[in-house]
């Protein structure tokens, strides 16, 4: 087996590679609202949390490049497409709605805080410290966030109005966080934890912020057995986001400024 | 023939020329430098912590510190070491760094322990701080993501200047 086929089949490796790889393609898809958030200050905000997003995943392929013995750049550009653990709720089109970004980006912080949590118990010290660093830096994340939901329940009827349907729109597509990453390991030790309790600790802290501000999504997890982008199996909307992401490497292998 | 203890101090003396590339306080100030490890055959290696990880000020800093420590005479070679433990904190920002900061409009939490963060959030601070130019406590969060990483935007209402806050990370 190579490295990288050594990295993949290793169920410890695959929650770490689900949430870097979540990470990733959310810092590459929010990157677009550089220069576009509806106000200045939120503007600054959707950049640097994008820019937060990219170098976490970088600690955790830092990670798993000196555990496995990969480059840290191999592992975020250079498997194979199915070998991509990210959610597609990361990639979904927000066709430039900034309350779709921004629902998408509040469920996603609020589903990496309790991995986070749970990685910081790692027995893997290097792991655990890095994680200990990355989930007090999400936590300004999840603040922020948080913020703007009650803000936006106690606004007025449009702001209101288009939250709730973003986050009707979200809630179609939020059980895919989920998915059982590892195809050969599909049983509840692949998740490195209760699927169910992390399912509900998730869950309960977002309806906590919803219910205060007056909102609702509901969504149920999804069998075990659900197959999507977490398998491999990745909507079109990631390989284009894919695409985009990697064209520089693709072009011109090795290259560095 | 210099000391182990000359050349460390040589070393410390350096590092505390270096300044962080985004603000006015040396690295030594603002608490990056972990651990200076020299071995008999003058090899140093430096650990250093960085503030956020996605500081982009992070390579210049590397860069300074292997260039300027690895070019004093009696150093062999410098490699510099990022670490995550300790995390960094803005408790570590000394005295020295904390007047620096403030004469050019950055405040700095006071050291103690962190609020607990119960619901697993950190409070960004929102309570007026003091505003470095003018002392008045009529200031307000004017945006939770400022210049760079580390820092808030905060307006102060007196006289009408904006500063800047260091982010306080939870501990733990």
């Amino acid at each position: 087996m190579t490295t990288m086929q050594n990295m993949l089949k290793n169920p410890d490796a695959n929650l770490v590679l689900a949430l870097a790889d979540d990470l990733l393609m959310l810092g590459h898809v929010q990157g677009d609202w550089t220069g576009l958030g509806p106000i200045l200050e939120e503007d600054i905000a959707s950049s640097s949390m994008a820019q937060d997003d990219l170098s976490h995943a970088l600690v955790l392929y830092e990670h798993l490049g000196a555990h496995f013995g990969i480059d840290a750049d191999v592992i975020a550009y250079e498997r194979d497409i199915a070998d991509y653990r990210c959610c597609d709720l990361v990639t979904l089109p927000d066709e430039f709605d900034w309350a779709v970004a921004f629902v998408r980006r509040w469920v996603i912080s609020h589903w990496a805080a309790p991995v986070l949590d749970r990685l910081t118990k790692s027995d893997d010290q290097d792991l655990a410290e890095r994680c200990l660093r990355l989930r007090a830096e999400q936590s300004l994340h999840l603040t922020y966030l948080d913020d703007w939901m009650h803000r936006l329940g106690s606004g007025p009827d449009e702001g209101r109005t288009r939250i709730q349907t973003a986050l009707d729109t979200i809630a179609e597509h939020a059980g895919m966080v989920m998915e059982v990453p590892d195809r050969d390991l599909a049983d509840i030790e692949a998740f490195c934890c209760g699927r169910e309790e992390l399912f509900n600790e998730w869950t309960t802290a977002m309806n906590v912020v919803l219910e205060h501000a007056g909102f609702t999504m509901t969504f149920p997890l999804p069998a075990l057995d659900a197959f999507g982008g977490r398998r491999g199996t990745h909507a079109p909307h990631f390989h284009e986001q894919h695409a985009e992401m990697t064209e520089v490497r693709c072009a011109d292998p090795g290259a560095t400024w | 023939m210099v000391s182990h203890e000359g050349i460390l101090s040589a070393v410390y003396a350096t590092l505390a020329d270096i300044p962080d590339p985004e603000l006015p306080c040396s690295i030594v100030d603002l608490g990056l430098v972990e651990a200076v490890d020299l071995d008999a055959a003058c090899n140093v290696n430096i650990t250093l912590l960085p503030t956020f990880t996605g500081c982009p000020a992070l390579d210049m800093i590397a860069d300074d510190v292997t260039r300027l420590v690895g070019a004093l005479d009696m150093v062999e070679s410098c490699t510099v070491q990022w670490v995550f433990a300790p995390p960094w904190t803005t408790d570590r920002i000394t005295d020295n760094g904390r007047k620096s900061l403030r004469a050019h409009g950055v405040t700095v939490p006071e050291h103690g322990p962190m609020q607990p963060a119960g619901d697993g959030t950190t409070p960004l601070r929102t309570s007026a701080i003091p505003c470095p130019w003018c002392g008045s406590a009529n200031t307000r969060l004017e945006s939770p993501f400022g210049p760079t990483r580390c820092r808030t935007i905060q307006y102060c209402d007196d006289c009408q200047n904006t500063f800047e806050d260091m982010k306080r990370l939870s501990e733990e």
